[in-house]
């Protein structure tokens, strides 16, 4: 079983790249779309239906500076195929070098515990958790500008700052009443 | 090899910048400082990670919990010492950067010159008024603790006038009132003796059948007769 090793490469000069991992594959295109529009640094993006990636792949594949793993929280196979995918990710990553993406948080039909579950699996690894909205092109747009934040930290390109610490500062954590019901 | 169906590992990757004559990309001196910083940034991570395993110790996750937010607090406090000591030294240097140029003759040493004037003149300006205000904020304290004063007096003085108004009427009426009872039984008894008198003139009136009409003198005698009650 092979691993994704944060540090197996080396990195690339004046660029960043980012794996966006999506079991629908429906937000993923938009959003890379909208994330190499950034002219300051060059951007890569990599997209994965789900770990583990093709082996082929893997001399081509540039060092990956961010995981980001998106999931839609209408369907439930999304969260369980992103829960699979974490094991082959090497323990450096999760030091600021992985994201979670939710959509559809606002959709009537998502029960609590879903979102509950996605909370506690991203507080218990210490990464942030953003919540996107992709219907709109203004929604995609704002994702990618939070991602990017995320990404040019985890790629270094911000002075005094390691992913590291970007991470303690935008980790998920917990509200103290998550074990009791909510309004609905 | 492939255990979970479809994973496909496409790429997305616009045009690269535009390339200069050569076809190198052309890189300025800010960029490659910062490829520069990025690549010091990445070194530091892969030390930190390198040291990473070296101080390691058991603990239960809760103490470690603590100890990370003990850390992350005392990394806070040092990033801001750190930061507000390059502000500090920055500034330093902006003032010497000034102070240089002031005194070169250039016209932007005149305009920063023309500033400077102005700002020292303002400053004097809001001296001066705070002095003004120091002033009229003394006088009006003083006001205050006069008429707080005056508020004062005049409580102690109503105080006083009511205690006067309510002590005058004891006194004085302990003092007459032996008089007025003595006066009052004399009244009575003068009263008695009026009454009998006057009973006694009516029945010597009736008895002998005086004719009291005729004599003016005798009526107007007869005629008071009537004001007293005629008593048992």
């Amino acid at each position: 079983m092979s691993r994704l090793n944060p540090f197996a490469k080396l990195p690339g000069l004046n660029t960043a790249s980012v794996l966006l991992v999506e079991s629908e594959e429906h937000f993923q295109q938009s959003l890379a779309e909208a994330l190499v529009e950034e002219t300051s640094v060059t951007v890569n993006v990599r997209l994965a239906k789900s770990f583990p990636l093709p082996i082929e792949n893997d001399e081509s594949r540039p060092r990956i500076d961010l995981v980001v793993f998106i999931i839609n929280l209408t369907s439930e196979l999304s969260f369980q195929s992103a829960e699979a995918s974490l094991k082959y990710l090497e323990p450096g990553y999760f030091l600021g070098k992985v994201c979670f993406m939710v959509t559809n948080a606002r959709s009537s039909s998502v029960p609590a515990e879903r979102l509950d579950a996605v909370r506690r699996l991203a507080a218990s690894l210490h990464c942030p958790l953003l919540f996107a909205e992709e219907q709109t092109p203004q929604g995609v747009t704002n994702a990618a500008e939070r991602l990017l934040t995320i990404l040019k930290a985890a790629a270094g390109f911000v002075p005094f700052t390691t992913p590291l610490y970007l991470s303690n500062l935008t980790r998920c954590t917990l509200p103290p009443d998550i074990d009791q019901p909510s309004f609905d | 090899m492939d255990s979970s169906g479809e994973d496909i590992n496409d790429m997305v990757k616009k045009d690269d910048a535009p390339k200069g004559p050569s076809g190198q990309k052309e890189t300025s001196t800010a960029d490659m400082l910062r490829i520069k910083q990025q690549m010091s940034n990445q070194c530091f991570e892969m030390e930190v990670h390198l040291n990473a395993g070296k101080n390691r110790r058991s603990c239960s996750t809760s103490e470690a919990e603590r100890d990370y937010s003990d850390h992350i607090s005392e990394l806070e406090r040092v990033k801001t010492l750190r930061f507000n000591q390059t502000l500090a030294l920055h500034r330093m240097q902006m003032w010497h950067a000034m102070e240089e140029k002031i005194k070169t003759n250039d016209p932007e040493a005149d305009a920063l010159r023309a500033v400077n004037q102005r700002c020292m003149a303002l400053c004097c300006r809001i001296k001066q008024i705070q002095q003004e205000t120091r002033l009229l904020q003394d006088e009006i304290t003083e006001l205050q603790k006069k008429r707080l004063e005056m508020k004062r007096l005049t409580h102690e003085k109503m105080k006083e006038m009511e205690d006067l108004m309510s002590r005058k009427e004891h006194p004085d009426t302990e003092k007459y009132k032996a008089a007025l009872e003595k006066g009052q039984t004399n009244l009575e008894k003068y009263k008695k003796m009026s009454i009998m008198a006057q009973n006694v003139l009516r029945g010597l009136l009736l008895a002998c059948k005086i004719n009291w009409l005729d004599d003016p003198k005798l009526r107007h005698v007869a005629m008071t007769l009537e004001e007293f009650p005629i008593t048992d």
